[in-house]
């Protein structure tokens, strides 16, 4: 019965986004249906890893969301690369609990998760991808929140 | 189609056509199906579900009203998985009622205001043929005039003010589907959801949204003047169904 919920749910989202706005950092660049965002995003501190740079992620809510949670990528672009950092593969797959089925909680939104990954770039000094990136990018045909990623490393 | 079934005690074979004439749209066979089925057996969810999206399609909001809400009553003491869908059949009630009595309200008024304003025109017409000089007509017409822009300013502004400040208030607000909630069960954190999204997430999840710590559905408690709230304010603000 969590069909219909999405509908409701995302356009509220939006509301209060274009009510209260965003924290810093954050921008919707692409809003306007209640299946897929874009959002850009900067780490505002002096970081020297992603200093200047501006990062895109994706959203994509299924019909489940907010039961489940949105499926959450970067998006590989000239001018939006994908961040260096050891949780996140190159092809724009990121290993954050909250974005699996079993870290999720469907109080959270799509200005949290924004949040929660900008402050897993701003804390990290790896200049790394994830050990085994090459591979995982050749053969994974996954959906991200399908993956069963262990979350061990709790220091980044 | 006025037949009765081979078995006429079996309340399930007038709950399977009721759906079967529901999605016809044959509003009267459903209600009749419901009926018997509910002399058969009262607790039957779905005579009741079915029989409340007949009645609200006719207009007969209250008994539309009455049976959503004992369909949602079975549906959360059977820990359905159909309360979702009737959750949304409680508020769709709450909203088509408050919609037509606006409608009337707003129609009332307007008539209102026909009335006074005629009422005004008479008055200025039987002070005019009573006066034959010039600068006192011209009193009089402005006199009337002003009156009546008065009038039609207050009713103005009365219609305006009832669109103001449509906003639900957030303790009546479900942080899970973002909706009004209609039968509010509070957790062990304190934090109140809407019971059918609650246990949506803690049938895949036993856990508590906001702390992760484990949380089964029987720990759940209903929030009754939390619930009462809502349905107060829903009484006065159907819109807020849709907002």
């Amino acid at each position: 019965m969590a069909t219909g919920m999405r509908t409701k749910r995302v356009a509220k989202e939006r509301q209060k986004i274009d009510k209260f706005g965003l924290p810093p950092g954050i921008e919707l660049v692409e809003g306007n249906d209640l299946k897929e965002w874009l959002f850009d995003i900067r780490v505002l501190d002096n970081n020297p890893l992603y200093n200047d740079n501006v990062y895109r992620l994706k959203f994509v809510f299924s019909d489940s969301y907010p039961i489940e949670p949105p499926e959450v990528t970067f998006v590989d672009k000239p001018a939006r690369p994908v961040p260096m950092h050891p949780h996140i593969y190159s092809n724009g797959i990121i290993c954050l609990d909250l974005l699996g089925n079993q870290g999720w909680s469907p109080v959270q939104s799509a200005e949290s998760i924004c949040m929660s990954i900008q402050s897993m770039l701003t804390s990290n000094s790896k200049n790394e991808r994830p050990p085994g990136d090459e591979e995982f990018v050749r053969v994974n045909r996954q959906r991200p929140r399908d993956i069963e990623f262990l979350y061990h490393d709790n220091t980044v | 189609m006025a037949s009765t079934p081979r078995h006429p005690k079996n309340p399930a074979l007038y709950t399977n056509r009721a759906m079967a004439r529901l999605k016809l749209g044959h509003w009267e066979s459903v209600i009749t199906d419901c009926q018997t089925c509910l002399g058969l057996a009262p607790q039957n969810m779905k005579a009741h579900y079915y029989l409340a999206q007949a009645q609200l399609s006719i207009g007969d909001f209250d008994s539309a009203l009455t049976n959503a809400l004992a369909a949602h009553k079975i549906c959360a003491t059977t820990n359905d998985k159909s309360l979702g869908a009737i959750t949304n059949i409680v508020l769709r009630c709450k909203k088509d009622r408050w919609d037509d009595k606006e409608k009337k309200r707003l129609r009332q008024e307007r008539e209102l205001e026909e009335e006074m304003l005629a009422m005004l025109v008479r008055d200025r017409d039987d002070m005019l043929a009573a006066e034959s000089d010039e600068t006192e007509r011209k009193i009089i017409e402005e006199e009337a005039n002003e009156k009546m822009q008065t009038l039609s300013k207050v009713f103005e502004n009365a219609r305006t003010q009832s669109l103001k400040r449509r906003e639900v208030p957030d303790w009546a607000i479900d942080d899970i589907s973002f909706a009004i909630m209609v039968d509010p069960v509070v957790t062990k954190t304190g934090k109140s959801y809407e019971r059918a999204t609650i246990m949506e997430h803690l049938r895949r999840h036993p856990s508590d949204p906001l702390t992760r710590e484990p949380l089964s559905i029987a720990e759940l408690r209903p929030n009754l003047s939390l619930r009462q709230a809502c349905s107060d304010f829903l009484e006065e603000n159907g819109w807020a169904v849709d907002w």
